[in-house]
């Protein structure tokens, strides 16, 4: 990974790289605008079949503290993006927790995107309770941020329930990124599955906790958790936790979990063939990066993230192709 | 003619073990030339040393290539020179396409000479046009570089992308090996199709088999390190009548 240098936005941000079929929204320091919040919460507007983008930004140093929820109703299908920003290189400080209550066959298909500057701290909780036959689909992918901490709670209340759960965590310079998830089968015949991912550059440092519970009565559990971690200099350091709790006993279960570097044989083929270095070991790390970002079902979300990944790999701005601020 | 490669007294180890013991080898472009031994003579060494694995340490002799020191230089500094290696066992690199991967490949090596890179419609016509010398399916260049190819494939696909470089030195690391009859046929007729008065060839094999494809002009014996014989093809012939003890005396 090159370092790479965060430029923010220097204005109120406006994305002006619009997604086809997506209703936007901003809120600015925990504020929605043109929208309200009842109670103190945020609730993510439903925009029918449209995909709502909900654009978080820092403008201000001070601390953020703010509410969100996204609710589904029975038989509901929805698509949410959620990105977080900051417009200045201060210390902004965010503490945000994101309720997700999925009803009965319900369906969602939330991503996370975290690109914020090398000062901001910015901790999240997302709390997802599932009734049966709901189906959630996430994805969090942090581009960039000073110290970072994401903690899921999931818990699978009703039968048949699903949960795919993944993460890309880039981390060069001083950066601190955690990962935490707990997720709790509480009723049988649940699926959830886990992929995160972190290529680690500078002196990042990462953390990956994982555990999975599956309670006495939930029988035909399937539960994978996997964690794996790119090391690109000497001095990065990755921690990975993951544990699995069973006490159900007709189960399938798994879990895995790798820190390693990137494969010589593989860097040596490569370059025999005429691809320098550097591009060799960047084909390598979108290569690692490219099993969380397929997950990603929307192709036109999926594309432009790849791309701001490799730009990010690469040092160069984070920026997508035709928009001329520097934001994502 | 110029010498295209002039190895002189070429000493090389691994870890503390000393495989190649003073190799001296000239080629000639438009040379095909067949490498034979016994396994541990030094053979994939001598094509480790020549595409520039760090693995193997150069304790003493040189290696000219078209007047330049090879060994100075880079594994992709050696690529874009010309200099090819068929590996004995092709890499897998899941996660990276076989079209990204030869693509990105195909334009560093234009970015070398000044070239513009290819539009995807280009590099498809080409691709197309060198997997068809190997006959390969055009349905493995979205998949990973060789991951879940079978053994005929790989070296299939080490032809093809040998045939995206168009090298001026190729050096063919038991390319035979693990190969059925028509897989050979396959991966011979694609290399007999590169074939030119400016490049050259080094096949490295245990057995006559591959040779009776791909016709050598000149056929050495490596034993222990060191080359024992060189003749023409006839040699190969006598080595597979005879193996190779005659030699080793």
């Amino acid at each position: 990974m090159a370092e790479f240098k965060y430029i923010p936005q220097s204005e109120i941000f406006n994305c002006s790289v619009e997604l086809s079929g997506a209703k936007k929204f901003y809120v600015l320091d925990g504020k929605p605008m043109g929208f309200s919040a009842k109670d103190e919460v945020i609730e993510i507007p439903s925009e029918g079949d449209l995909l709502t983008q909900v654009i978080f930004v820092r403008t201000t140093p001070h601390p953020s503290s703010y509410k969100v929820r996204i609710f589904c109703p029975a038989g509901s299908s929805r698509a949410v993006i959620l990105c977080a920003h900051t417009t200045g290189t201060d210390r902004y400080v965010t503490e945000e927790s994101v309720e997700i209550v999925m009803e009965e066959n319900s369906n969602l298909s939330l991503i996370v995107m975290q690109n914020e500057n090398g000062a901001s701290s910015h901790h999240s909780t997302f709390e997802i309770t599932q009734k049966s036959s709901s189906s959630v689909s996430m994805n969090i992918i942090t581009l960039h941020g000073g110290n970072i901490a994401n903690r899921v709670n999931c818990s699978l209340n009703g039968k048949r329930a699903e949960v795919q759960l993944s993460g890309l965590y880039l981390a060069g310079g001083e950066q601190n990124i955690d990962t935490t998830v707990n997720l709790r089968h509480n009723s049988g015949e649940c699926t959830s599955n886990q992929l995160f991912k972190g290529i680690l550059g500078g002196n990042a440092r990462t953390s990956f906790m994982g555990e999975v519970y599956v309670a006495k009565d939930s029988q035909k559990t399937e539960a994978y958790q996997a964690n794996n971690n790119l090391l690109v200099s000497d001095t990065a350091r990755a921690i990975s936790d993951p544990h699995l709790v069973i006490y159900a006993d007709d189960v399938k279960c798994s879990h895995g979990s790798t820190v390693g570097s990137l494969a010589d044989e593989e860097l040596f083929y490569m370059r025999s063939r005429g691809i320098s270095e550097p591009e060799a070991k960047l084909l390598q790390q979108q290569a690692f990066a490219g099993a969380v970002l397929e997950k990603i079902s929307n192709v036109e979300i999926r594309e432009r993230l790849s791309r701001l990944v490799e730009r990010r790999l690469r040092g160069e701005d984070t920026l997508c192709t035709g928009c001329a601020k520097r934001c994502c | 003619m110029e010498n295209l490669l002039e190895i002189k007294n070429l000493h090389a180890k691994i870890g503390e073990k000393e495989i190649l013991k003073g190799i001296n080898l000239t080629i000639k472009p438009g040379e095909v030339h067949a490498i034979m031994g016994r396994n541990g003579s030094g053979k994939s060494t001598l094509s480790a040393v020549l595409a520039g694995n760090q693995n193997y340490t150069v304790t003493e002799g040189s290696i000219t290539y078209l007047g330049k020191d090879l060994l100075k230089m880079s594994p992709e500094e050696r690529s874009w020179a010309g200099i090819f290696l068929g590996f004995q066992y092709p890499v897998e690199i899941p996660g990276v396409t076989n079209v990204n991967f030869m693509k990105t490949a195909v334009n560093e090596h234009r970015k070398q000479n000044n070239l513009p890179p290819l539009s995807a419609a280009e590099y498809l016509k080409m691709m197309r046009e060198k997997m068809a010398y190997v006959e390969m399916d055009p349905s493995f260049s979205s998949r990973g570089v060789n991951v879940g190819f079978s053994g005929g494939e790989k070296k299939r696909n080490e032809i093809f992308q040998m045939a995206m470089l168009s090298p001026r030195l190729a050096i063919l690391d038991e390319t035979d090996s693990g190969l059925d009859v028509d897989a050979l046929r396959i991966v011979a007729n694609g290399v007999n199709r590169l074939k030119r008065e400016d490049n050259a060839f080094v096949v490295i094999t245990h057995y006559q088999r591959l040779l009776d494809y791909i016709v050598p002009d000149i056929v050495h014996v490596l034993y222990k390190g060191k080359i024992v014989k060189t003749a023409g093809k006839e040699l190969a012939a006598e080595v597979e009548k005879h193996g190779y003890e005659e030699f080793e005396k």
